[in-house]
């Protein structure tokens, strides 16, 4: 064999060799080959299959933040020095962490474990993309039953179920934590006013009246901050006013219902009758309750942080306003989760970290650490909400254990329904022109694509 | 050892040409043609990225003009952006180029400036502006409160919000233009003006009947680039405010990512792609028809 191996053979070869690999590394998995949602085979074979000799490598994804990252390394590293024989990648994503996410799940490699988005429990959990976790909660022993029930229920799927939440359905992920809704307000504003300070006993019509002793409109001091839809229709005034936002078998829009049409235009008279609370447009730029502009506000739990590097005045919690009618004070619990990805093929060691990430050891430690809001176990949690600043932070909580229901933002094509029927009360607000007007439009809009939606759900 | 033809040969240079170019090709194919077919493809589908995708043809297409309650809106403030930011834009550039190509002291570091908010990151800027527009706190409404003007909220009125885009987006590409058009009037011989000069032509007729028209290959490209730039524009509504208030600023680009990521329509959002594809197209077809009407070349003299 006298043929030399010569510069071009091996540019040929380097070249064919090149474009395969590059061919095989970009081949896509075929979108498609996710199954239906069906009792998975890994589900009772988990006490079966330990393979406690070898390492297994688990992936894990987050959203992060300042601080955030760092606290949830701690809780993983706890994790891994209990659990000698699983490694953990974490993937911490700063931004736009649902695309992200989104688009591993879309190429056919998402993480194993990761954090969770109620609003997608059902689409996802509808389209096989998670493992069913029902029989290894209930193998396990974990303790979910001393979970606050509004948290559970926002994991919580039955097939053909439209919204989460039925009692008794299948587990399709953990919460993370327990946000309630907080009543913050101003102690320097209304010291000024000379305006006692909320109390456990105030109503709608309470908030009002310090509202209008403490507004100074032209001095750019409002009493109120009407918080924006995304976080009114976390639910609490229309529910508060015995309202509800849909039927029953979600198959009827109820926006123009007595208790919510009350509650939306109560808030708008808030503006534009009453005058307390600033119109959005002239809102500041910064939250308006940190900025001094506002004296109380209603808004997530998660503002306390922010809250608490306010020096320019001091500031406390209280319990929320209730219904003058209905003494109703419901508000949300709110959590992201963790669910564990149905192509896993660890899935008893992603269900240890899941049960570690929101068991209460984990959850003891995410209230350590500050920057997660715990916990879905009350007196874990109180840990977290007994911490000054406020000296009442632990009102929120109180709040939450004595009225609160499962977020509501959690339903089949959530986000299309309500970016169609919102537009309008949204102008109303804006623009202050006719609240009841918006509201008919609201809801014509939202029984419309409420129906379109239901046709897909019944297609998908 | 067996001689190789000439055509051997070159048939094995071709090879090779190709197997060199080999990695580029495959990198576009891969990551450009294909997914531009797969979304064409998406774009006859219902898809939530999580499923598999349902076969509907041009449903998503018909959909949008007959159910899509906010694609209108998206298209006509793409529309009212675009005008307001290109004609605005292209007088602005000739004004200040013809300013800044006059001989005065610092021009280089005027030149300079004015450049700034084109290297700077849009978010960056877009902050800052959310900043000038505030209406409490921001400098905006504290200078027209000296002159007595009660300013509006600018970015949190449905009246005021495009508007204030608008100023946004034609202060930060104001530097792009006036570079182009800078280059494009050093790019004019003096000889032109000389000879207006001689026959007694005064500054507004060498303007109107020299500057422009020689500048008009110029204004054409920022014309034809501009109206691309608009209809894709997404980071000024996404940072400045998000599509809001009510939808005021709710652009092309915008109700796509919407659909896309936060609805999981990937169908609607790959048809609405395609759509401003083809509208992008036409509307660049139809400058070029307009154009060869009013656009100068000096070589073809």
């Amino acid at each position: 064999m006298n043929e030399q191996f010569t510069r071009r053979t091996f540019l040929k070869l380097a070249g064919a060799g090149t474009a395969g690999a590059l061919l095989a590394a970009c081949a896509p998995k075929a979108p498609g080959t996710v199954q239906p949602a069906e009792p998975t085979k890994a589900e009772g074979e988990v006490a079966a299959t330990p393979a406690p000799a070898e390492t297994k490598k688990l992936v894990f994804s987050s959203y992060t933040w300042s601080g955030y990252e760092a606290a949830m390394r701690g809780v993983i590293d706890d994790f891994v020095a209990a659990n000698s024989d699983v490694e953990v990648e974490g993937q911490y994503i700063p931004d736009d962490y649902w695309t992200k996410l989104q688009t591993q799940v879309a190429g056919g490699t998402p993480p194993d474990v990761g954090i969770s988005d109620y609003g997608r429990v059902v689409s996802y959990a509808k389209s096989g993309v998670l493992l069913r976790i029902t029989d290894l909660v209930a193998g396990s022993g974990f303790p979910i039953d001393k979970m606050l029930p509004g948290a559970v229920a926002q994991y919580r799927w039955g097939t053909g179920d439209f919204d989460t939440g039925s009692e008794g359905a299948d587990l399709w992920g953990l919460p993370s934590d327990a946000q309630a809704q907080l009543f913050a307000y101003n102690k320097n504003m209304f010291d000024e006013a000379g305006v006692a300070y909320p109390t456990d006993d105030w109503t709608w019509n309470d908030l009002v009246t310090a509202g209008k002793a403490i507004t100074n409109a032209d001095a750019n001091r409002w009493g109120f901050l009407v918080p924006g839809w995304g976080m009114w229709m976390r639910g609490w005034f229309g529910w508060q006013a015995g309202g509800e936002f849909a039927s029953a078998d979600f198959k009827t829009a109820t926006f123009d219902s007595p208790g919510i049409a009350e509650s939306i235009q109560w808030m708008w008279d808030l503006i534009y009758t009453d005058k307390i609370a600033p119109p959005p447009g002239l809102q500041a730029a910064t939250n308006p309750f940190m900025s001094g502009q506002v004296a109380m506000a209603i808004d997530g739990i998660w503002w306390v942080p922010d809250f608490g590097t306010v020096t320019d005045f001091e500031w406390d919690m209280a319990m929320l306003p209730k219904h003058p009618q209905t003494g109703s004070r419901v508000t949300t619990v709110e959590s992201d989760g963790w669910w564990i990805f149905k192509d896993t093929q660890e899935v008893e060691a992603s269900f240890r970290l899941m049960s570690h990430l929101a068991g209460e050891a984990g959850q003891k430690k995410f209230g350590e650490l500050s920057y997660v809001i715990p916990s879905c176990f009350p007196e874990v949690g109180r840990e977290w909400y007994t911490k000054t600043p406020p000296e009442h932070r632990v009102k929120a909580l109180d709040n939450l254990v004595a009225e609160s229901r499962k977020n509501f933002l959690t339903f089949f094509e959530v986000w299309t329904i309500l970016g169609a029927c919102m537009p309008p009360i949204d102008a109303a607000f804006v623009d202050g022109t006719d609240v009841q007007a918006a509201i008919e439009e609201c809801n014509t809009v939202a029984q419309q694509e409420l129906d379109k939606a239901w046709e897909l759900f019944n297609q998908a | 050892m067996r001689k190789q033809t000439l055509h051997g040969m070159r048939r094995q240079e071709g090879f090779l040409g190709w197997l060199f170019v080999a990695p580029m090709a495959l990198g576009i194919c891969i990551f450009q043609i294909y997914p531009i077919l797969f979304s064409l493809y998406i774009s006859l589908t219902q898809w939530n990225l999580v499923g598999a995708p349902r076969w509907l043809g041009i449903q998503n297409y018909v959909n949008l003009f007959t159910e899509e309650r906010y694609f209108p809106k998206a298209m006509s403030n793409t529309g009212t952006y675009a005008v307001g930011t290109i004609v605005p834009g292209i007088a602005l550039g000739i004004v200040f180029a013809m300013l800044l190509n006059q001989k005065i002291a610092g021009r280089f570091a005027y030149r300079a400036i004015y450049f700034i908010p084109v290297v700077a990151p849009t978010v960056a800027l877009g902050v800052l502006w959310q900043w000038i527009y505030e209406p409490h706190f921001g400098i905006l409404n504290a200078v027209l409160k000296v002159f007595g003007v009660q300013g509006p909220a600018w970015l949190g009125s449905t009246h005021w919000a495009m508007r204030s885009m608008i100023i946004f987006a034609l202060w930060q590409g104001l530097g792009f233009n006036i570079v182009i058009f800078l280059a494009g009037l050093q790019s004019i011989s003096t000889e032109y003006y000389e000879a207006a000069e001689i026959d007694g032509a005064n500054a507004l007729q060498r303007f109107l009947h020299i500057t422009l028209p020689l500048l008009s290959p110029v204004t054409f490209f920022m014309l034809v680039t501009g109206v691309i730039g608009a209809c894709q524009d997404f980071v000024t509504p996404y940072i400045l405010t998000g599509g809001g208030p009510a939808n005021a600023t709710l652009m092309a680009v915008m109700f796509l990512y919407g659909k896309a990521f936060r609805e999981q329509h990937m169908g609607l959002a790959s048809a609405v792609a395609y759509i401003l594809f083809a509208v992008i197209v036409t509307l660049t077809i139809i400058n070029f028809r307009l154009g060869k009407k009013w656009v100068f070349y000096e070589e073809a003299v």
